[in-house]
């Protein structure tokens, strides 16, 4: 975009607000990773705020070397990989079909898939089903019951519409199938949106925590990162524990919280700005001409 | 049968067949998706029924005893109760507000990094605003402590230090209400945004050149081309957002909410919490999810057909 | 071959009617042992200590070849989250994952589960296998029938016995009364105008760090974090077990008549700066506010008798040490006065966590003997106190003392190994006063005359409430966390309240309580005594 035709004025006053957003957004999150550097002592009198104080690592040899913290994380990245991987396969499998104006059925498909994403079922139903299906305590019961979001699936779906018809209308004279014509002409110009559609699969499937908590509490070698973590925060909190026993366990330490909150966050803090090189061309909700 | 009948009738059978030998493959495509719709969408929807049955943990869902007054009796009692309305009261309220102002903040952020000049400077602001998203309520909360609290939060010693009163942020209601909006805005308008400069992107950059040509200031830009541009994205998501007005998000009201409060934080997820899922009263928490999800489903209708009346395509 | 077919059928009618009356007389136990070893699932709490690992630890190995070798018995032990185990209830038992004994507190889920069917009735197996439970039947005593419903005759769970029933103190930093020349506070009067006396020193007590003093730290839970004081404004009369029964319902006494009383004075004292101003923000658990204490900057604060003990390095008794020197010290004191003049405090009564079989259990008198040979003395104490050397010393005065393993070693669930030993809350060896000696010793760091003294305050002039059980309640099923909640709430927002608004704010909160169930429980609960005892 040009803009030398600008006034430095509006540039300056853009950028000012940038910096201001930067220190509202980025700060709090310094602290935590701040907090995890500290001393017990020093988190104790609330002293550390933007600088650590009398820098602690022990907190995080604590994470480092405990192998169910790296175990699993290991296995949350294995199961984010394997997850978006499932939920891009079938979103795309769902979406390509229904741009095909003439599909029969097509409006009452549309409608079919649309409605569950208000129909929410709740969890006492899930958790019935998931139990006839043997899927209770199951690393499965984290990975089958998400595979697809509908609302991914609307963007995609958009977005393929978006590319001209013409372009599918030549392939279809040269007697190309559906399918050839979806991996010849449609994919490759859908990297923007299958880069999109990837990052919130991978976030959402990394950050999940509560489909574990509830429907596989068993099984704690399986258990996705973000719900160690949510123990371990809540282990001082949790309700009555202290008053019915009659006895205080420890909980962690501010600083091992600290710590592990960081642990699990860093790795997908960096995929962003990976991805970040495939949003190139544009991801359009609606229709766009010219 | 006449021979023009029987012609007819051939040609129909000729097209069929012609379709479905083209387009065979694409039901096969969505064969999965459906099958997956139905399991893990469907059946459970058939345990809705409990709403109106009574929950017995060792019955399947079709053997359960009818609940009083035809199946209604649960939705009776959540209805005469008077958290219940305190709750939906709460629950409408704050996701108005997160409407009002939590719907157009991504669509402004996103606009002031579309403008900002250095690319890798936006890049860099892009990455850290999304930062916040990915902290827990529970951690959001603990952090909103350490800053607000009336007497030893962070903000509150400034503000004495320089001659100020606290402000009761998260011990008195009205402010609380803020507060929280405020924490929602902070916590996903850098991660909203991902959709809209997704969106920015495909706006044809030829527009804004001959824009420039016309002397166009950059406020007038943003106005006929920027936002034109996002429309369509923006009537989407909206359309979407509306189906959701009376749903209710459990972990911020949850982790930020304090017995002062409780008169504006207690909204429908924390009632279910309490009386369904805490207080086993099964039938009445799917009574009260069946309500919001047909509410739901009403606004998304209304909605939908009022943005293809304004001349938008729709959600179908 | 119509003979032989009719022979066939006939044989066949037989055995398939004989088989299930030989599986019911269970005629594999002979002798007091199993003829075919029998596999039973075990519930183990997770409290997410480090290094702990259940595949690894000598006492599961203990229990599982006792067991093997005594009743030929296989236990398989699968370990539960402890936090979220109330959350979890529902979703084991709907999902029949629940193991065969299986542990909780909240009986009031278990009792509607019961109603379900979801539950065993323990009553006829109790009846049925008695003559080979003798230990259990010792052990749990009076815990036994704690949950016999006098109508149906059944009983859906049974408690852990528990040993220690100490349970509320009050600390106050020795230090700062030494300072000010003061001495502990002996009623209710004193204890106000220490408080006073701490606030107006600041600068002396704390230095540049005046304006963090805090006189008496309460957090968001004040049914627990000042329960000596609100019982002590309840009328000695009414402190009995008809009260208990009738008004009891909430586990904090927050409906005996006369804690309102206890609220007014907290509110004063808030108004006057005494308590912690954000209090109601930090709920339970919060470590701001222990945080606070450790730091030196509380001068005083009610909770769990031996709270400032626990923790090991990171206790408050070691950390304020380290923060503030050798004379910084919190000992325990007992000054709330009722109207008869009496330090009357709510103890414990002798019932945990509630054991429990679901209906998915078939193996009932494995189970129980399970339970039994927990109940063996020599068995718990080796769970307990583990091997000479490594999980336990003696002192010079031949106290045992607990000490934690080596590296290199296993790494023990808790101090004590409470979810191995589900069966009993607190260390015993058979003796009260042997028990009393090692629990002085068993804090890390921390000299025994403090927890000697925090011990006898803690009893002094307790009440344990009896057990009454009159049959379960119907205006309880469901409530139990609508009113808990509306009780914190009532009692938040009186405090905050300006003293002229204090009654209006505690009448609407506790009218609303009533009307969520609470009156309704009140009225049931006097109904049924009433008819059994009369007026």
């Amino acid at each position: 975009m040009i803009k030398s035709k600008h006034s430095k004025w509006g540039d300056y006053l853009v950028v000012f607000l940038c910096v201001i957003m930067i220190l509202v957004f980025f700060l709090p999150v310094w602290n935590v990773f701040v907090r995890s550097f500290s001393s017990p002592q020093a988190l104790i009198r609330s002293d550390v705020y933007l600088w650590p104080v009398d820098i602690d690592f022990t907190a995080y040899t604590l994470v480092l070397t405990d192998t169910t913290y790296t175990w699993a994380l290991l296995w949350t990245a294995m199961l984010t990989i394997g997850c978006t991987i499932l939920s891009m396969t079938m979103t795309t499998l769902c979406a390509y079909p229904l741009i095909f104006e003439k599909l029969r059925g097509r409006k009452f498909i549309n409608g079919f898939i649309m409605l569950t994403m208000y129909f929410n079922a709740g969890t006492i139903p899930n958790y019935l089903l998931f139990k006839s299906l043997g899927m209770i305590n199951s690393p499965t019961v984290l990975i089958f019951p998400y595979c697809i979001s509908v609302f991914n699936m609307i963007i995609m779906r958009t977005f393929l519409q978006n590319i001209p018809d013409s372009l599918r209308e030549s392939a279809e004279i040269d007697g190309a199938n559906p399918v050839r014509t979806l991996i010849s002409i449609y994919l490759p110009l859908s990297t923007s949106v299958l880069a999109t559609l990837s990052l919130f699969y991978a976030v959402g499937r990394w950050n999940g925590y509560s489909d574990a908590l509830m429907f596989m509490p068993q099984n704690k070698t399986y258990y996705p990162i973000q719900l160690l973590l949510y123990n371990i925060i809540q282990s001082k909190e949790s309700l009555d524990a202290a008053t019915q026993e009659g006895f205080s366990t420890p909980g962690a330490s501010d600083a091992l919280k600290a710590a592990a909150v960081m642990f699990a966050t860093i790795p997908i803090l960096m995929i962003y700005p990976w991805l970040q090189r495939y949003f190139i061309a544009g991801v359009t909700l609606g229709a766009m001409k010219g | 049968m006449t021979s023009i009948a029987q012609s007819e009738k051939n040609l129909r059978r000729y097209r069929t067949r012609m379709y479905l030998k083209r387009y065979w493959t694409l039901y096969a495509m969505l064969a999965l998706p459906l099958i997956y719709f139905i399991i893990f969408k469907y059946i459970p929807m058939t345990y809705i029924q409990i709403a109106f049955k009574k929950f017995s943990i060792t019955k399947s869902a079709w053997e359960m005893d009818w609940a009083k007054n035809h199946g209604f009796q649960y939705f009776i009692k959540a209805f005469s109760n008077k958290d219940f309305y305190n709750a939906l009261r709460n629950t409408i309220m704050l996701n108005m507000l997160n409407l009002i102002l939590g719907f157009p903040a991504p669509i402004i952020l996103a606009i002031v990094l579309n403008e900002l000049p250095y690319r890798k400077f936006k890049r860099f602001t892009q990455t850290i605003a999304y930062m916040p998203h990915f902290l827990s309520w529970v951690i959001i909360s603990g952090l909103a402590l350490q800053l607000f609290a009336t007497r030893f939060g962070l903000v509150n010693t400034v503000l004495r230090k320089i001659g100020v009163d606290s402000i009761p942020f998260l011990d008195d209601s009205a402010h609380w209400v803020w507060t929280y909006v405020f924490l929602g805005i902070w916590q996903s308008v850098g991660w909203n945004t991902i959709i809209y400069l997704a969106a920015l992107t495909g706006i044809n950059p030829e527009l804004y050149e001959a824009a420039s040509v016309d002397g166009a200031s950059r406020m007038r830009k943003i106005w006929h081309i920027t936002l034109p541009g996002l429309k369509s994205t923006i009537v989407i998501l909206l359309i979407i957002r509306m189906g959701y007005i009376i749903a209710s998000d459990f972990d911020q009201p949850y982790a930020m909410s304090n017995t002062l409060v409780t008169n504006v934080s207690n909204v429908l997820s924390i009632f279910v919490y309490n009386y369904g899922i805490k207080g086993t009263q099964q039938s009445l928490a799917t009574a009260v999810g069946l309500f919001q999800s047909v509410v739901g489903v009403m606004f998304l209708l209304i909605t939908n057909s009022f943005a293809k009346r304004l001349g938008e395509r729709g959600l179908w | 071959m119509k003979k032989l077919l009719a022979i066939l059928v006939t044989t066949m009618l037989l055995v398939s009617v004989m088989a299930p009356l030989a599986l019911a007389e269970d005629a594999g136990f002979v002798d007091g042992k199993f003829t075919e070893t029998r596999t039973i699932t075990v519930a183990h709490f997770d409290r997410d200590t480090e290094g702990w690992d259940v595949d690894n630890n000598v006492f599961i190995d203990f229990i599982k070849q006792s067991m093997l070798e005594q009743y030929n018995i296989d236990v398989e032990f699968v370990t539960t989250p402890r936090w979220t185990e109330s959350d979890n209830l529902p979703t084991y038992l709907a999902a029949g994952t629940a193991c065969d004994v299986s542990y909780t507190y909240s009986d009031g889920t278990i009792e509607t589960y019961f109603k379900q069917d979801a539950v065993l009735d323990l009553a006829p197996l109790l009846e049925e296998y008695g003559e080979y439970l003798t230990d259990m039947v010792d052990f749990f005593g009076t815990n036994l029938t704690w949950k016999l419903d006098p109508v149906e005759g059944t009983i859906y769970a049974i408690p852990a016995v528990r040993i220690e029933t100490s349970r509320i103190n009050t600390f106050v930093r020795a230090d700062w009364l030494d300072k000010l020349g003061m001495e502990a506070p002996t009623t209710t009067e004193e204890f106000e105008a220490m408080l006073i006396a701490f606030k107006d020193n600041a600068e002396l007590l704390l230095g540049d760090d005046a304006d963090m003093m805090v006189p008496f730290a309460l957090t968001e839970d004040v049914s627990w974090r000042a329960n000596n004081i609100l019982v002590s404004c309840v009328a000695d009369a009414d402190m009995n077990d008809k009260t208990n029964y009738i008004y009891g319902y909430d586990s904090r006494q927050f409906l005996f008549p006369g804690v309102k009383e206890g609220a007014r004075l907290l509110n004063k004292w808030y108004n006057e700066g005494l308590i912690l101003e954000d209090f109601s923000l930090y709920k339970m658990g919060d470590s701001a506010v222990d945080n606070l204490i450790k730091a030196g900057f509380v001068g005083a604060f009610e909770n769990n008798w031996d709270y400032p003990f626990t923790g090991g390095d990171e206790s408050i008794y070691n950390m304020l040490t380290e923060q503030q020197g050798e004379d910084a010290k919190f000992i325990a004191i007992d000054p709330f006065q009722n109207d008869a003049g009496l330090t009357k405090k709510v103890l414990y009564s002798s019932n945990g966590i509630y054991i429990f079989f679901p209906s998915t259990n078939d193996e009932p008198l494995a189970s129980l003997l399970y339970l039994n040979w927990m109940a063996k003395l020599e068995n718990r104490m080796y769970l307990q106190f583990g091997e000479e050397g490594i999980d336990f010393e003696y002192n010079a005065d031949g106290v045992r003392t607990i000490v934690t393993p080596d590296p290199g070693y296993y790494t023990r669930e808790s101090s004590n190994n409470i979810d191995t030993t589900m069966i009993i809350n607190g260390l015993d060896q058979g003796d009260a006063t042997l028990n009393a000696q090692t629990k002085a010793l068993s804090y890390a760091g921390v000299d025994s005359y403090y927890v000697e003294l925090a011990w006898n305050m803690a009893m002094n002039n307790g009440i344990s409430f009896a057990n009454i059980n009159l049959g379960s309640v119907e205006a309880e099923e469901g409530v139990s966390e609508v009113l808990e909640t509306k009780r914190d709430e009532t009692l938040n927002t009186a405090i905050n309240a300006s003293v002229e608004e204090f009654d209006a704010v505690w009448d609407a909160g506790m009218q609303e309580y009533l009307d969520a169930g609470g009156q309704a429980i009140i009225d049931e609960r006097a109904e049924k005594y009433n008819a059994a005892y009369g007026e």
